[in-house]
């Protein structure tokens, strides 16, 4: 039999949807779990290093700098593969594969995160919070009110930007045979060995996805700018 | 020191050292330069209004962006061989040519930004003094972008770096792949291996090799981001 020779987009589709559907919604999930976390230590670490809380504020940048200067391929093996191995008193902790697959892509975009909403939170003009805290404001109701809105809308699109590698770092849970798009796909390729409809399909899907998010930020950098800098 | 380590830790460092971090860095090293070669030349081109040129340079720049790069590694190594038999590739190559798509995206992009930054006189004088498009931008735009490029290309260095981890998913010895395989080695009975799980050991070792590479590059980037750009 001639395999590779015919392109069938059409019957590729209609074979195989339903598998590759459930691949999309697992990237989606997890994505979606990751990039929730993500976005709560980012505000949390962000302020932190943006106020200098002392000890809070060391602590989260050995994280970044750790999680920014290792591949996440690595920090993926060595929660998988490393966390489960015994050492010393220590009994070793096995994660599931559902786990580790939105623990891993959480861990490295809240580090990034961090960043972005430590830059968001220091771009705050000084004077708003002066003035927040002469109208009788204490330091967490600053933060809060004024630090948190507009510092939040500053990091944004840099944000935006993180979610959007972070959904796309999704596919690297292959190495873990986590089910998600990527998984699927190949595994529809193992069996139909449709190469060219599978990464047709794949590579739509994910431009589709990251294509319409980047249109999301360009749209939003407009509307969200602060009033005084336009 | 050397005499307290056990007895398998020094061939497998060795190992992947000599092996792994050789093959990294290498591959890291090439790709970073045709990369930068590809990418400010198409960078360079995208600033001519000529829309044809403009509209394919930017759908490769999307493209290349938008997937994940662990899918442009498997189009590259799996889909492309089927369709063209005679573009099968090792993995090494299919990881610089892949490493180079994606990085030539990025720095095309940030070359954009960089020459429309610089202003119109300076393509005006260059043109009164007699220069033609080639020897305006060779000697004259692109030597005043460069300093704009400078941070982009450490950050893209330290990227690369990180990335060539990829090329463990299809198989080539680099140096998470070295470890990898170290790991399964010790883990396997005599006389190969001696029947202990190492994974903690080695894949910290692998992100603090990695750690060691890229701290001072990011460092460095965002210090002459300071220091150049602003």
């Amino acid at each position: 039999m001639l395999v590779g020779i015919t392109y069938d987009l059409g019957s590729y589709v209609s074979e195989n949807w339903e598998f590759l559907l459930r691949g999309l919604g697992r990237t989606l999930l997890v994505s979606a779990i990751a990039i929730g976390g993500a976005l709560v230590i980012g505000a949390v670490l962000g302020a932190a290093r943006a106020h200098r809380v002392p000890v809070i504020s060391q602590l989260a940048s050995a994280y970044v700098e750790l999680i920014r200067n290792t591949p996440i391929l690595v920090q993926i093996f060595f929660l998988y593969f490393a966390l489960p191995q015994p050492i010393g008193p220590w009994p070793g902790v096995r994660l599931d594969v559902f786990t580790v697959a939105w623990l891993a892509v959480m861990i490295w975009g809240g580090a990034f995160n961090t960043e972005n909403f430590r830059a968001g939170f220091e771009a705050v003009p000084w004077r708003f919070r002066e003035g927040a805290l002469a109208l009788g404001f204490g330091r967490v109701a600053t933060f809060l009110n004024v630090t948190l809105p507009i510092g939040g809308r500053i990091a944004l699109p840099s944000s935006i930007n993180t979610y959007i590698a972070v959904l796309k770092n999704t596919a690297l849970l292959y190495v873990i045979s986590y089910e998600e798009l990527t998984t699927s796909a190949l595994q529809v390729n193992a069996l139909t060995l449709e190469t060219a409809e599978t990464f047709t399909v794949l590579g739509a899907v994910y431009l589709a996805l990251v294509w319409s998010l980047s249109a999301g930020i360009r749209g939003l950098e407009g509307r969200l700018a602060l009033p005084e800098s336009r | 020191m050397i005499a307290l380590l056990p007895d398998w830790v020094e061939p497998v460092f060795r190992y992947m050292l000599e092996v792994g971090l050789r093959n990294t860095l290498r591959t890291a090293a090439i790709s970073l330069l045709t990369s930068t070669v590809i990418g400010v030349l198409l960078g360079t081109l995208i600033t001519i209004r000529f829309w044809p040129t403009q509209a394919l340079i930017r759908l490769y720049i999307e493209i290349w962006r938008g997937l994940p790069i662990i899918v442009t590694l498997f189009l590259i190594h799996f889909a492309v061989p089927t369709l063209v038999p005679r573009f099968r590739f090792d993995p090494f190559t299919s990881g610089i040519i892949t490493l180079t798509l994606w990085g030539s995206a990025q720095i095309a992009e940030a070359t954009r930004g960089a020459v429309q930054s610089i202003p119109r006189e300076q393509h005006e004088a260059a043109s009164a003094l007699g220069f033609g498009w080639v020897g305006r931008h060779s000697f004259v735009i692109f030597p005043q972008a460069l300093r704009r490029l400078i941070p982009p290309l450490v950050s893209l260095l330290v990227a690369i770096i990180l990335n060539t981890t990829l090329i463990q998913v299809i198989g080539g010895s680099e140096l998470l792949e070295t470890g990898e395989q170290s790991v399964e080695r010790l883990a396997a009975p005599p006389p190969s291996g001696i029947f202990q799980i190492h994974a903690f050991e080695i894949y910290g070792a692998v992100a603090f090799a990695f750690f060691v590479m890229c701290f001072p590059l990011t460092r460095l980037a965002g210090w002459l981001e300071r220091r150049l750009v602003a």
